[in-house]
């Protein structure tokens, strides 16, 4: 950044500032560390406010970076490739780049937060077109966030501050809105991600009221999950298993209930192969995992 | 050039807020003074700080964990980026009175959660506030109430909430903490998820009454089945209460008194003041806002400027007020919410329950360093917003003499007031290059920067 308005003389702590590579695997335990890449810095391949993550079809890796006004590409082994953008609100120039997707023919769309537009550029960094602007009517944003692409090409992109998501065509033209301020049925508190599956479900990521409300492609409600994570994560398990005062003070507690709960998800995808929705459940520093079961059918009612 | 209803106007916002620029006392002075001391003490009609914004670059500040670095930032960018700047002024003096330190506590989160509780209740009822903070997690464990059983008392609880927090020593017997103990066994909080793996979950407040001591209790003259809401009744109605908490605002808001535990033995600098405050107090059932509007309009709080020596968090969020560029919640806003820490006043953790020593007791070699290094290091950093607006105002006023010069810089860092030796002193830096003239190149800009820094190093700028 220019000059010392935003940073020192205060030395900056990093949280866990890379890139991580895990396999899930099938069933709760399986999952692995594959790899990571990057870290903290200003240096081209490093991540200062990584915000934003996405694949091309080459499994070439996308990252935003919030701090630095700039997007990282590595590719799928994680070696860096190149960095796109500066700061500034010209066509390639981002203000806290946030939320960003890929759509089946290799284009990328980055939402340009804090300057409240959507960049559409080709695979090769070039730019193609933008939309957007501050306010709170259609096609305007207030600070959006996460960002999606459906099969059909369609762009969905998570309004954070006027609490809703918008659907546009690949060109940036608008289609239809979901959610409105509040804790309800199909109202929202500062949404965060979306993700849309094959058959067109939406999955918005509600952040502050921590839980993930599901939408038909028509704009209807289904269902709202608020966590149900009851196993621990391997991980967690280690920790619990190798402390013997956790086990005690777990076993004290009246319900482990509030631990299987989200608190404010911030990241939602949709795995098309697995079919199966994946949340970055961020302060309980977990994923959790829904399969979505194809030809449900309930039970007999009287059993 | 001074202007006397500025000046008062920016002792007002130095007490009641932390400091504010030039340009809003302008404005303010406008408003008027009563009429800005009515919207201090109305904060909801300006909006509130937006605890997502903080969230949403920082999501470390939730729930803070075990490191210091994140404990206090959500704090920190309330103080620095508020529009209710007494709301957040008599947080931080709950804060003080009621202090309760991460050392023992060990959840910085719980801290936290208090100072929410004193940002949404500390200009309330006195008894509300009391009772509320006899239900705080933090506070009971930090004052072993957990301890306190029907069976086996622990009267640390009961003789800090006599001791420190309401009448002050004096006005109380040593039978009186044993039956207010005694009321108070039972109080406890229930059992919380551990912090690993998956974080830290909430303390909620839980009375036991299995374990609380249901028999009679006689309780400074009062008899009766009492529980801990009874006590907190008769404590509030007591004008020793009133005494010793209107003390504690004289002391954070108008004038330096001595340490606390002497006040048993060392009168008032101004008893006709903590007379003035006590009968409010006692007239208002209580009421902090009552209490705080008598004293900003009083002419004791008017014709004390500059009496106190500035606590470290009135150094670090005044300057960054004055500087700006924190607004938005930058990368190293846990590093800064650590700053008053290094000054001597770690927010979140205090030293004991007596909290800190103020006044003079804030400076010593070591702290008086960190506090102007700090100061110049921002003041100096002249792509600030705050010190290019300082700078553009100067230019704006055309060639300035060494003497106007100084004096033009006092008054944009907020209407500072310095002994006459000092602005000599200045003035004498001044003239080695001789009067301030505007100019394209970063020569005004630095003098002026540089003059910003000096003042700042001088004896009386740690005064506010």
């Amino acid at each position: 950044m220019e000059g010392t308005l935003e940073g020192p003389p205060m030395t900056p702590r990093v949280f866990g500032v890379r890139v991580g590579i895990f396999s899930l695997g099938m069933e709760p335990g399986d999952e692995e560390f594959v790899n990571e890449f990057s870290g903290y810095g200003d240096k081209p391949s490093q991540i200062m406010w990584p915000s934003g993550i996405a694949l091309n079809s080459q499994g070439n890796v996308y990252i935003t970076d919030e701090w630095l006004n700039r997007i990282s590409v590595f590719d799928q082994t994680g070696m860096f490739l190149t960095v796109w953008g500066s700061s500034g609100s010209d066509n390639l120039q981002f203000n806290r780049p946030s939320g960003i997707c890929v759509d089946n023919d290799d284009n990328i769309y980055i939402v340009d937060s804090l300057n409240h537009r959507v960049q559409k550029m080709g695979s090769d960094g070039s730019f193609i077109n933008t939309w957007g602007s501050y306010g709170d009517r259609e096609s305007e944003f207030n600070s959006p966030w996460g960002i999606s692409s459906d099969e059909t090409g369609h762009i969905y992109v998570v309004d954070h501050k006027n609490h809703r998501v918008q659907k546009f065509d690949p060109s940036g033209r608008f289609i239809a809105q979901l959610g409105t301020f509040g804790v309800g049925v199909g109202e929202m508190n500062r949404p965060s991600d979306v993700a849309v599956d094959l058959d067109g479900d939406v999955y918005v990521c509600d952040w502050a009221n921590s839980r993930i409300q599901i939408f038909d492609p028509n704009g209807n409600f289904l269902t709202s999950l608020v966590g149900n994570a009851q196993e621990l994560t391997k991980w967690a398990k280690h920790s619990v298993d190798s402390n013997p005062d956790i086990q005690k003070a777990r076993r004290r507690v009246h319900s482990l209930e509030p631990e299987q709960r989200f608190a404010m998800p911030t990241g939602v995808t949709f795995d098309k192969i697995m079919s199966r929705l994946i949340v970055a459940d961020t302060q309980r520093y977990r994923l959790q995992i829904y399969n979505k079961v194809k030809n449900y059918t309930e039970p007999q009612f009287n059993l | 050039m001074a202007d006397d209803n500025i000046a008062l106007m920016a002792h007002l916002m130095r007490r009641a807020g932390f400091g504010a620029p030039r340009h809003e006392l302008e404005t303010r002075s406008v408003k008027g003074y009563e009429a800005t001391v009515e919207e201090l003490l109305n904060p909801e009609d300006q909006p509130a700080v937006d605890k997502y914004e903080l969230l949403r670059y920082h999501p470390w500040a939730w729930k803070p964990g075990t490191m210091s670095n994140p404990g206090s930032a959500s704090w920190m960018y309330h103080m620095v980026t508020t529009q209710r700047p007494l709301q957040e002024k008599v947080t931080l003096f709950w804060h003080q009175v009621f202090a309760t330190g991460n050392s023992k506590v060990d959840h910085w989160d719980e801290i936290a959660d208090m100072i929410d509780m004193f940002r949404e209740e500390g200009m309330g009822k006195f008894r509300d506030l009391l009772l509320n903070l006899s239900k705080n997690p933090a506070m009971i464990f930090w004052l072993d109430n957990n301890e306190n059983h029907g069976e086996s008392l622990n009267e640390n609880w009961g003789r800090e909430l006599l001791e420190l927090f309401s009448l002050g020593v004096g006005n109380y017997t040593e039978t009186d903490v044993k039956e207010a103990s005694r009321a108070f066994t039972g109080w406890t909080f229930d059992h919380k998820l551990p912090r690993f793996p998956y974080g830290r979950f909430d303390w909620d407040f839980l009375y036991r009454w299995n374990d609380h001591d249901a028999n009679k209790k006689e309780f400074l003259g009062h008899g009766g089945l009492f529980n801990g809401e009874d006590i907190i009744d008769i404590i509030a109605e007591q004008t020793a209460t009133a005494k010793f908490i209107c003390r504690h605002l004289y002391n954070f808001f108008v004038a330096d008194e001595p340490p606390v535990p002497t006040w048993p033995y060392t009168a008032p600098r101004d008893p006709e003041a903590i007379s003035s405050l006590t009968n409010t107090f006692v007239q208002s059932d209580g009421s902090i806002s009552d209490v705080l509007r008598t004293l900003f309009n009083s002419v004791f709080f008017k014709n004390a400027m500059f009496a106190r020596v500035k606590s470290p968090t009135e150094v670090v969020v005044g300057t960054m007020r004055l500087v700006g560029g924190a607004e938005f919640p930058i990368l190293g806003y846990g590093e800064l919410s650590r700053q008053p820490g290094y000054m001597g006043q770690e927010p979140l953790n205090p030293p004991t329950v007596e909290g800190w020593h103020t006044g003079n007791e804030w400076v010593n070699s070591a702290s008086l360093m960190s506090r102007i290094n700090f100061v110049t290091d921002m003041l100096g950093d002249t792509n600030r917003p705050g010190v290019q607006t300082i700078i553009a105002t100067l230019s704006s006023m055309g060639e300035l003499s060494p003497g106007a010069f100084v004096d033009a810089v006092l008054e944009q860092m907020g209407s500072i007031q310095i002994s006459r030796s000092a602005r000599s002193e200045l003035i004498e830096h001044a003239e080695h290059e001789g009067s301030l003239i505007p100019d394209s190149s970063k020569k005004s800009g630095r003098r002026v920067s540089e003059m910003l820094q000096l003042v700042s190093a001088v004896r009386d700028y740690q005064f506010g």
